[in-house]
C-alpha cells in the first residue's frame, strides 16, 4: 500500500459520503412530507413515491464515481496500481466535482421534492411539474458527475 | 402536426327540440359550449336543478365504494379488466330503471352491519369489565345495600390497598378481595351506614374507584345469575351476532355483482347531470334556444348533417374566432407524433398563433432517451412490456397514449443502446460506433452537437413564426443573424479559415442593426451590441446537453457494477448462483427504474428549457368537447 493509494481511495470514499450525505437529507426531507401528506391520502403512495426517490440521484453519482475509481485502482481484483502521490492526490480531486455537487444539490433538491408533495396533494394531476423542477436543482449533480468522470478519464496511471 | 383550426358556432333552433338537441351533441362530442351572453342578447337563463341527481350519484358512489371491500381481485385481474361498454339503447333502458330498491338494500346491509359490530364492541367492554370480578362468587343481584350496611364493590392499586388494610383497623369496616391482580386489587367493602361518611372520605382519600353492575348486565343475572354467568351468556350473545355478521357479509359478496349494474347507471346518471349543467349555458325565450360553442372547422360538416333532418327548424352560424377572442386549443398530429403530445401538454399548450411543436421535438425526444438511458435490454423489457400490455389490456386515454410513448422510447434505447451502450451491462462491440467509456470526449461533441443542432433549429423555427407574424426584420436579420452567426463561429473556430469568420461578421452585423427597435442610432447600436451578449446563453444552452453523456455513461457504469457484483457473488460456493441471479434481476431492475427516470426528465427538461426557449409560448386553453364521459363505463 502507498500513501498514493490511499489518497486515491480517500477520494472515492468521499464521492460516496458526500454524495450520500446529499442524498440521505434530501430524501429524507421528501420522505417527511409524503408521509404527512399520505396520512391523510394513501392512494397517493405511488406517485409521492416518485418524488421522494428524485433526490437519490446524487448517492447513486457518487457510488458510481467511486466505483470508476475503484476500476481504475484494480481493486476490484488482479494486479493493484500503485500510484504516486501526485497521482493520488489528482484522483482525490477528481472526486470533489461529484461530491461536493452532489451534497448541496441532494439537500436542496430534496426540499424542492418536499415542496412538490405538497403541491401534488393539491394538484394530483400535475405530478410531471414538481418532477422538472427537482431535474432543473439535479442539472449541477449531472455536471459535477460528467466532470469528475471525465478528470478520471484524463488522469493517465 | 398542428393546432386544429376551430371555429365560432351560434346555433338557433326551436325550444321543443331542446332535449334532442342536446343528447344529440352530447353524444357526437365535438362542441364546447360557451356560456352565451344572456344580458346583452336580453335572453333569460334557464335554471337547471341538479340536486336530486347529485344526492342520487352521492349514495351511488357511496354504494360502490361499500360493496367494494367484497370484490376480490387478483393483481392481474385489475391491471387486465376493462370497462364495461354501454351502448345508446342501454343508456336509454337504465334511465328507465327504478334502482333505488337496490340501493336501499345496500344501505340496509350497511346499517344492520354497523349495528352489529357496535353492538359486539359493546359487548366485549361489558366482558370485559366482568373478567375482573369473574371470581366473585355471591349472585350480582345480592351485591347491594342492606337496611344498616353499605355494600360498595371497586377496585383500587396495590400499594393503597395494602396501606388501607393496616391503617383501618375498625371493626365495622370489612373488606373481602376479589381478585388481586399485580398492580390493582378488586374488592367488596362493607361498612355501616351510621359510619359511612367516615369510611367514605377513607376510600376516597385511597384512591378507590367504585364500580356498579350496570342494568343490562343486572337483568342477565336474573335472581341467581353469578359473574360467570353473565359471561357466558354474553360470549353465547356475541356468537350469535357474529353468525348474523356473517350471514350479512354473505349477502354483501351476493350483491358484488350487482356493482356493475350501479357502476353504468352512475355513469349514466353523471352525464344526465353534465347535461343539465351543460343546458344553463343556454339562453332561452318563450319560443326558442340559442347556443354557443366552438367546433373544429373539421367538424362542421358532420354538425350539419346531424342537424340536417331538423333542418326547417335549426339555424347555424359559422364565423372564425374575432382577434379578441381566445380560442381553445387543440392539438392534431399524425399518429406516431400523437403520443408525444404528452410532452407538450405538459409545458402547456401553445398560445393562439403559435404552431405545435410536438413534432419538432419528438425525434429529439427519441435521441435523447435513447442515449440518456443507453441500455437496449432496458429498451427492449419497457418497449415490450409496453406493447403487450396496450395489445392485451387495450387501456384508454392518457394512460394509451404514455404507453405507446414509453413503447417508442424503448425502441429508441434499443437502437441507441445498441450503438453506444450495451445488453445488460453486456456491450456488442461489433455494433458498436462509440464506447463512451473509452472514449467520452467523442461521445461529449455528439451530445453538444446534437444540443447545437436543436438551439440553431430553434431559433430557425423562431424565425419562420418571425415571417409567418410580418415582423420581417427581426426575424430575417436578428434571428436569421444568430442562424449564421453561430454555425459560422463554431466552423471558424475548428477549420480557422478566415471565410467563416466573415459570415459569423455578417450574422453579428444583422443582429447589431435589427435587434434593438431603438430610432436612435446610438441606443440602437449599442443595444444591438448588448443583445450579442445573448451569445454566452446559446453557448449555456448548448453545454447543457453535456448531460446525455453523463446520463448515459451513468446507466452504463451502473449496468457494469451489477454484472461485477454477480461475478463476485458467483464466488460464494453452493448458493452463489441463486445470489448472483438476484443481483443480477434486482439490480438490473434498479438500474432501469433510475435511467428510465432520468433520462425521461431530463430530456424533457432539455425540450422545455432549452428548446422551448427559443421561441414557444404556451398558455392556450384546452377544447374541452361537450361529450359523453365515464368514469367506470365506456360509452359507444
Amino acid at each position: 500500500m502507498t500513501l498514493g493509494l490511499t489518497i486515491a481511495i480517500l477520494g472515492g470514499a468521499l464521492a460516496v459520503i458526500l454524495g450520500g450525505v446529499g442524498s440521505a437529507i434530501g430524501v429524507g426531507l421528501a420522505g417527511q412530507a409524503s408521509s404527512g401528506v399520505m396520512s391523510e391520502d394513501p392512494e397517493k403512495f405511488g406517485s409521492l413515491l416518485l418524488l421522494v426517490a428524485l433526490p437519490g440521484t446524487q448517492g447513486i453519482y457518487g457510488f458510481l464515481s467511486a466505483f470508476l475509481i475503484i476500476l481504475k485502482l484494480g481493486l476490484t481484483g488482479g494486479t493493484v496500481a500503485s500510484p504516486s502521490v501526485f497521482q493520488g492526490w489528482q484522483i482525490l480531486i477528481a472526486a470533489l466535482p461529484v461530491a461536493f455537487t452532489g451534497l448541496v444539490s441532494g439537500i436542496h433538491q430534496g426540499k424542492v421534492c418536499a415542496s412538490g408533495v405538497y403541491m401534488v396533494a393539491k394538484q394530483p394531476k400535475d405530478l410531471m411539474k414538481p418532477v422538472i423542477m427537482a431535474a432543473l436543482v439535479e442539472t449541477y449533480a449531472v455536471l459535477g458527475l460528467l466532470i469528475t468522470i471525465l478528470l478520471l478519464n484524463g488522469i493517465s496511471l | 402536426m398542428s393546432i386544429a383550426d376551430v371555429q365560432k358556432v351560434h346555433i338557433v333552433t326551436h325550444v321543443g327540440l331542446k332535449k334532442t338537441f342536446i343528447d344529440s351533441l352530447q353524444e357526437e362530442g365535438f362542441l364546447q359550449i360557451e356560456k352565451a351572453d344572456f344580458e346583452t342578447l336580453g335572453l333569460s337563463t334557464p335554471f337547471a336543478d341538479v340536486t336530486t341527481v347529485e344526492h342520487q350519484l352521492h349514495r351511488l358512489s357511496h354504494a360502490l365504494d361499500y360493496l367494494s371491500q367484497w370484490e376480490k381481485k387478483g393483481l392481474t385481474e385489475k391491471l387486465f379488466t376493462q370497462k364495461p361498454q354501454i351502448s345508446s339503447q342501454e343508456r336509454e333502458d337504465i334511465l328507465c330503471q327504478d334502482f333505488v330498491p337496490l340501493l336501499d338494500q345496500v344501505d340496509n346491509l350497511e346499517k344492520q352491519n354497523n349495528d352489529i359490530e357496535s353492538h359486539l364492541r359493546f359487548l366485549e367492554k361489558e366482558e370485559e369489565f366482568l373478567r375482573s370480578l369473574q371470581d366473585l362468587v355471591l349472585p350480582i343481584k345480592s351485591v347491594t345495600d342492606t337496611d344498616s350496611t353499605e355494600v360498595v364493590m371497586g377496585v383500587m392499586s396495590l400499594a393503597s390497598f395494602n396501606e388501607l388494610s393496616t391503617e383501618t383497623e375498625d371493626e365495622a369496616f370489612c373488606s373481602h378481595v376479589i381478585s388481586q391482580g399485580k398492580r390493582d386489587v378488586h374488592l367488596l367493602v362493607v361498612f355501616p351506614k351510621s359510619q359511612k361518611e367516615q369510611f367514605r372520605q377513607i376510600l376516597k382519600e385511597k384512591d378507590f374507584n367504585p364500580l356498579y353492575f350496570t342494568e343490562t348486565i343486572l337483568k342477565k343475572a336474573g335472581e341467581q345469575g353469578k359473574v360467570t354467568d353473565v359471561i357466558q351468556a354474553i360470549e353465547e350473545e356475541k356468537a350469535e351476532q357474529k353468525k348474523k355478521l356473517l350471514l350479512l357479509q354473505n349477502k354483501g359478496k351476493e350483491l358484488v355483482p350487482s356493482r356493475e349494474q350501479l357502476m353504468r347507471i352512475h355513469d349514466v346518471l353523471l352525464n344526465e347531470r353534465e347535461k343539465r349543467l351543460a343546458s344553463r349555458n343556454l339562453g332561452e325565450t318563450s319560443q326558442a334556444i340559442f347556443l354557443e360553442g366552438w367546433i373544429k372547422t373539421a367538424d362542421i360538416p358532420r354538425l350539419e348533417a346531424k342537424l340536417m333532418p331538423f333542418s326547417d327548424l335549426v339555424q347555424c352560424y359559422f364565423r372564425p374566432p374575432l382577434p379578441e377572442e381566445d380560442p381553445p386549443i387543440t392539438l392534431e398530429n399524425p399518429k406516431i407524433g400523437k403520443p408525444f403530445e404528452i410532452i407538450t401538454k405538459l409545458y402547456g399548450l401553445p398560445q393562439r398563433g403559435m404552431l405545435d411543436p410536438t413534432l419538432y421535438l419528438a425525434p429529439f425526444f427519441f435521441l435523447f432517451v435513447g442515449l440518456t438511458v443507453s441500455e437496449a435490454g432496458y429498451g427492449l423489457l419497457v418497449a415490450l412490456l409496453s406493447f403487450l400490455y396496450l395489445k392485451f389490456a387495450k387501456p384508454k386515454g392518457g394512460l394509451r397514449q404514455f404507453l405507446t410513448l414509453m413503447g417508442i422510447l424503448g425502441v429508441a434505447t434499443v437502437i441507441l443502446g445498441t450503438l453506444v451502450g450495451g445488453w445488460f451491462g453486456f456491450p456488442i462491440r461489433k455494433l458498436m460506433i462509440l464506447d463512451p467509456l473509452e472514449d467520452p470526449v467523442s461521445f461529449l461533441i455528439l451530445s453538444l452537437a446534437l444540443g447545437f443542432i436543436q438551439v440553431w433549429f430553434g431559433t430557425l423555427i423562431n424565425l419562420i413564426l418571425g415571417i409567418r407574424n410580418k415582423d420581417y426584420l427581426q426575424a430575417i436579420f436578428v434571428q436569421g443573424g444568430w442562424l449564421i452567426l453561430l454555425p459560422s463561429l463554431v466552423l471558424y473556430a475548428l477549420l480557422k479559415h478566415s471565410f467563416w469568420g466573415i459570415l459569423a461578421l455578417v450574422g453579428a452585423a444583422g443582429i447589431v442593426l435589427f435587434a434593438s427597435p431603438s430610432r436612435n442610432p446610438f441606443s440602437r447600436f449599442f443595444g444591438g451590441l448588448y443583445s450579442l451578449y445573448d451569445i454566452s446563453r446559446y453557448l449555456a444552452d448548448v453545454l447543457s446537453y453535456s448531460r446525455l453523456l453523463a446520463l448515459g455513461l451513468a446507466t452504463t457504469v451502473i449496468a457494469m457494477v451489477v454484472n461485477t457484483l454477480c461475478q463476485t457473488a458467483l464466488g460464494i460456493p453452493w448458493v452463489g448462483w441463486l445470489f448472483a441471479a438476484l443481483i443480477f434481476v434486482g439490480g438490473h431492475l434498479f438500474n432501469l427504474g433510475i435511467s428510465f427516470l432520468g433520462g425521461f426528465v431530463h430530456s424533457m427538461r432539455l425540450q422545455f428549457v432549452e428548446f422551448f426557449s427559443k421561441f414557444f409560448k404556451s398558455g392556450g386553453k384546452p377544447f374541452k368537447p361537450f361529450a359523453l364521459e365515464g368514469k367506470y363505463v365506456e360509452f359507444l
